[in-house]
């Protein structure tokens, strides 16, 4: 496998890709990143569902789709995700490598084509998408919105982190507001699309055994010499106040209780390391502190974990308790956190922690999905470094650092979806 | 071409994957499967076992044995603790990742790890040989199971699901939850927990595989260390008969959703037998060809605004149940079934024309080989390989020389429109 070779396709839009040969499937990868705004959020996330939708090529999702299948099966889909307070819009694709295939065609060059055709050479007209594609997918993404109240420990997550950030960027959510989304014109969609292609940060990814160059040059071709005018914005990092909570009742089983905490948060690898494995201690595995207490000792929860992000600066701790245990759950949390910062951390609860964080970067070395993943999920920070370099760093990281990091944390929101029946 | 005390490794290997594996029947019982992945940085291992939730009637020793609902699933839990400690707390020593679950028809423990592969498959081979239960520590789990099921019940995906089972079949097991409910594993013992363990959890019923960065020498060293060998015991799994009549054609569940989700289940003959490979694998590319992305059925919903890209299918399968399920979320699941079932009519008609079968056998094989880039598949695979006699590369073979006759026949068999059920849960 070789290095993660990153190179300049002009001034913010980079070509990366490692060369490994282990796989049977190749990833080819756009990603289009801007700061998140409520003006332009809603109209992004649309506009990755109808890129992927069809293209001049194949103008309608069936014709595209049998292409796809033709392929032997590539999958082309578009993701949104949060980077911080940045929207990232990806259009994935993945298929099987060129030695697989049961007849002679390159499914690799036929993928780049398409990406490309994907996102350069849209079905458009006349400064407008097709109407009937603006509205089915329009359509899909508000039911995938409405969805998420499906998922009752995501919605809780949701609703904490609304509570939290309110005000902020960062609760505007990865799709934007549902009304936003109805409120979108055909001609927002097409503008939020030559907006992107014109001055969002923008990465190609390409994983997997097939060479480079043709990918590489095939994306070079479309980007001129025209300066862009990417858009840095700080993040932003609150320092809580009186702690906010939140409540809402629902028919449920199971109340949800989250507690919404802000981190230190850092631009350099090597600290957000350090915060992640300060996380982890605290509840990230079977052996963590609130795993441990809150849910085997005191069998409170089935789950009990905190998570962190690090591009943002906050961690999240949730829960799923009988209604009756929302206090008791909250103060047993806030005991193991309490008493982490009063430097109870032993050396094996650390050793364990960095046991832990270390396998999980070593082991995204066997994913071309985790890797992909890993390198977008980081890219906005300084001087990034290899799942391996990560891993080497982790073991250098002190209980002092830990402790010191854990009491940088501040309660800010507790958010309870309190089940009724 | 493997004789039973061979203490050799058998290599299997396939050309059109590129890869191979070993397999030993190890005079101890337990069937071990190493599957070398080159280049690769961890080691994905799972021990399994042919007991899951269907297996609450069975035959131990010439006597009969019947057990509460969710008993499996608890057991699963209890065999992480055992008298010298909590298996988590071992793995954490070494920086492995490990878990179990339960299904219906196996329970698998596992790990992944990057380093000290040997201390943790040592760990998962010793959770597996000292089970501990006493009064004390079975109470304790029933406030965490507990919470377990809670959450399940809450999950309108899970609801779904298990009441389209339970409008599909009369007797069989499948339409019992598979965490149990809060009333039945109040009725679990340590010697229920003892019974089960000592039918099911026997080297010869369990399968260990090993895939990634693994040497079958290295594995068959910690194996011998470690095992403790067992006599083969005398188990049956009692299943009732199942009438091939569907229990109900429609049954709904009111929960808090914001789009209503719906699972259509077609239930087919029942038998005492697994599917093969060839059948599957008919079943994989009549599927793609009917419902797929590039179908016109697919399109047809789409273009009705009745269906969105959670729309998917899948086939359940094991002893004594066989049902193919179309899911997704939908404004109008009545209107969606009605479309189905009539595209369902006219492909018993038709077949699947020659062009669509020609598309989705590519898409199949695409999607067959690329499974094999995940180690967790290649195991999972593995190990039910090993349960239904369906080994691992018969799929990507059988398909590279399937024919539309194979896939037009297999459809005589399934998608009875006059016997199916429509599960639906939706906001009041």
């Amino acid at each position: 496998m070789s290095d993660f070779i990153r190179r300049s396709i002009c001034d913010g839009v980079a070509f990366s890709n490692i060369t490994d040969d282990r796989f049977k499937i190749g990833r080819l990868s756009a990603t289009l990143i801007s700061p998140l705004k409520k003006e332009t959020a809603a109209a992004n996330a649309l506009l990755s569902c109808v890129l992927t939708r069809s293209c001049k090529k194949y103008p309608d999702f069936t014709a595209l789709n049998k292409k796809l299948d033709s392929l032997y099966g590539v999958s082309l889909y578009p993701s949104v995700r949060q980077i911080g307070d940045y929207q990232a819009v990806t259009i994935s694709s993945s298929g099987i490598d060129d030695k697989y295939a049961l007849d002679d065609i390159s499914v690799s060059s036929e993928m780049a084509e398409l990406l490309c055709s994907i996102l350069f050479e849209p079905a458009a007209e006349n400064g407008l998408f097709s109407d009937e594609d603006i509205e089915q997918e329009r359509r899909q993404l508000l039911e995938n919105i409405d969805a998420e109240y499906n998922d009752k420990r995501l919605y809780a997550i949701r609703k904490c982190v609304e509570l939290m950030c309110d005000g902020e960027a960062y609760s505007i959510g990865r799709f934007g507001r549902r009304e936003d989304v109805e409120a979108l014109k055909n001609e927002d969609v097409y503008s939020a699309w030559k907006q992107l292609l014109d001055n969002a940060r923008t990465e190609f990814t390409m994983l997997g055994n097939s060479d480079p160059e043709n990918a590489y040059q095939m994306f070079s071709k479309y980007f001129g010499n025209t300066p862009r005018k990417i858009e840095s914005i700080p993040v932003v990092n609150k320092v809580p106040g009186k702690v906010k909570r939140g409540k809402i009742r629902e028919e449920l089983s199971q109340s949800k209780l989250v507690l919404g905490l802000r981190s230190a948060y850092f631009e350099e690898d090597e600290d957000c390391l350090a915060n992640s494995l300060m996380c982890i201690v605290l509840g990230g595995t079977p052996t963590s502190k609130l795993f441990l207490n809150v849910r085997e000792k005191e069998s409170l929860c089935y789950y009990c974990a905190s998570r962190m992000d690090n591009n943002k600066g906050i961690m999240l701790i949730d829960s799923g308790v009988e209604s009756e245990n929302i206090e008791k759950t909250e103060e047993s949390i806030l005991r193991q956190l309490d008493l982490m910062q009063k430097g109870e951390v032993t050396e094996e609860e650390l050793d364990g922690a960095k046991l832990a964080l270390k396998n999980a970067l070593m082991s995204s070395l066997d994913s071309l999905a985790a890797l992909q993943g890993y390198y977008i999920g980081g890219i906005l920070r300084k001087g990034q470094l290899s799942p391996e370099k990560a891993a080497s760093v982790v073991d250098k990281i002190s209980r002092e650092r830990v402790i010191e990091l854990a009491n940088c944390l501040r309660l800010d929101t507790v958010f309870a979806l309190r089940g009724e029946k | 071409m493997i004789r039973r005390f061979d203490m050799n490794f058998t290599k299997i290997e396939n050309k059109r994957v590129g890869e191979h594996y070993f397999r030993m029947e190890h005079p101890s019982g337990l069937t071990i499967l190493v599957y070398p992945k080159k280049g690769f940085n961890s080691v994905y291992a799972s021990i399994g076992t042919k007991f899951g939730s269907i297996y609450s009637r069975f035959m131990f020793n010439g006597k009969e044995v019947a057990v509460p609902d969710g008993t499996a699933h608890y057991l699963e839990h209890k065999l992480f603790e055992s008298e010298d400690g909590d298996a988590f707390q071992k793995y954490a020593k070494t920086g492995a990742s490990a878990n179990a679950f339960t299904s219906f028809d196996m329970t698998c423990y596992l790990f992944s790890c990057t380093d000290r592969f040997s201390e943790s498959l040592k760990i998962l081979i010793d959770l597996m040989q000292s089970p501990y239960f006493t009064k004390e520590t079975v109470a304790k789990e029933q406030g965490i199971i507990g919470q377990e099921i809670k959450m399940y019940d809450d999950s309108p995906d899970w609801r779904v699901m298990m009441n389209l089972f339970g409008g599909l079949y009369h007797k069989h097991p499948i339409n019992i939850d598979i965490a149990g409910s809060v009333e039945s594993i109040a009725e679990i013992t340590p010697e229920i927990l003892y019974e089960c363990y000592n039918s099911y959890y026997n080297l010869h019923n369990m399968v260990l595989t090993v895939v990634g960065c693994a040497d079958p020498e290295e594995v068959l060293n910690i194996v011998e260390k470690n095992i403790k060998p067992s006599s083969p015991v005398d188990t049956k799994l009692i299943l009732p008969d199942e009438p091939y009549d569907v229990v109900k054609n429609y049954t709904e569940q009111i929960m808090p959703v914001a789009v209503p989700m719906f699972e259509l289940g077609f239930k087919e003959k029942c038998t005492d037998k697994y599917v093969t490979n060839k059948e599957h694998v008919c079943t994989s590319v009549l599927m793609n060809a009917f419902a797929g992305e590039s179908s016109k059925l697919y399109r047809e919903l789409m273009d009705k605004n009745l269906i969105n890209a959670s729309f998917g299918f899948e086939y359940l399968e094991g002893l004594g149940y066989r049902s193919m399920i179309m899911s997704g979320e939908t404004k109008d699941p009545s209107a969606v079934s009605e479309i189905i079932n009539d595209a369902v009519r006219k492909l018993h008609k038709t077949g699947i024309g020659s062009e669509e079968f020609e598309t989705a056998r590519k898409a199949v094989y695409g999607r067959l080989i690329s499974a094999f880039d995940s180690k967790q598949a290649i195991a999972s695979e593995l190990i039910s390989g090993e349960f239904t006699g369906r080994e691992i590369y018969g799929a990507v073979d059988e398909i590279a020389g399937l024919t539309l006759e194979d896939v037009n026949e297999r459809l005589e068999s399934q998608l009875d429109a006059d016997n199916c059920c429509l599960s639906v849960v939706k906001g009041e």
